[in-house]
């Protein structure tokens, strides 16, 4: 039988937009991982983190970064690190970094990461997420719906947002970011 | 409606799913409480003209669970806690 040789392939086939000086990219390359807490685990947590990375655990609303990986607060008692990994053992890279501390999953194949920048971002963003985005400190980073879709924003810089939403409807968070900036450019 | 979380601020009531009333979290032991316990929690609520405690679940959110004080005939959120902080001050474990 013949070898079967099979290559990811990005789920929106490496989306990359200009518009009017507006960027819309998909970040193919990232991993994302969750972490949650273990009750009464916070401070082993915290330790791990800070010693292995070091990153701080993010307080709600807010993300934190340590060279390129960064963990971004999405709930009470957990967290996701969204980094550059090319294979696909993300969660057990970090897993073992974190030496049960946490509870890992990987969460990288459930998302896809919109890397959107430029000067019109704001405004086409307003028009679509309902989380008061200008309002956001770099860093800051909220979860909400947009055009009906589970999204989660991330401020990269003063006109930069990660935007992260379900890969089972990426083409059409992809259609409603780029028809919000076709809207405003 | 704004929800003001406690966590995370102000949020528009479209990523909350509502409950029901807060009573939701005193649930008798079904292992030793009467068939009428069981039947009065499962069934029967309240219905105040005023301040009202419900369960509000922030599911497009941070998905936790909310414990929302709020007035039924003005529709003026009073107060919002985490429901886990509700239960643990009632002596639940978790």
């Amino acid at each position: 039988m013949d070898e079967i040789s099979l290559e990811a392939a990005p789920v929106l086939g490496g989306a990359s937009l200009e518009l009017s000086g507006n960027r819309i990219v998909e970040r193919d390359d990232l991993a994302i991982v969750s972490i949650a807490t273990p009750l009464g685990g916070e401070d082993a947590l915290t330790e791990a983190l800070r010693n292995e990375w070091p990153l701080d655990v993010p307080e709600p609303t807010r993300s934190s970064l340590s060279g390129e990986v960064r963990a971004v607060r999405t709930a009470p008692d957990q967290m996701m690190l969204i980094f550059p990994h090319a294979t696909p053992d993300a969660e057990a890279v970090v897993q073992e970094r974190l030496g049960g501390t946490g509870y890992t999953t990987d969460q990288t194949d459930g998302w896809i990461v919109l890397e959107v920048a430029g000067p019109d971002t704001l405004s086409a963003l307003e028009r679509i997420c309902p989380l008061d985005l200008p309002s956001f400190e770099i860093g800051g980073t909220g979860r909400t719906v947009m055009e009906h879709m589970g999204a989660m924003a991330v401020r990269t810089g003063e006109d930069a947002f990660l935007l992260l939403s379900a890969s089972s409807s990426a083409a059409s968070f992809l259609h409603a970011v780029e028809t919000s900036y076709r809207y405003v450019t | 409606m704004i929800i003001n979380h406690p966590l995370l601020g102000p949020r528009d009531a479209a990523e909350f799913v509502v409950l029901g009333d807060a009573c939701l979290i005193d649930r008798p032991d079904g292992m030793n409480a009467a068939s009428e316990e069981m039947h009065d929690y499962a069934y029967v609520r309240d219905n105040p003209a005023g301040e009202h405690r419900e369960l509000w679940y922030h599911e497009q959110g941070d998905r936790s669970w909310l414990v929302v004080t709020r007035s039924t005939l003005t529709h003026d959120v009073i107060k919002v806690e985490l429901a886990r902080d509700v239960a643990r001050a009632r002596g639940r474990s978790r």
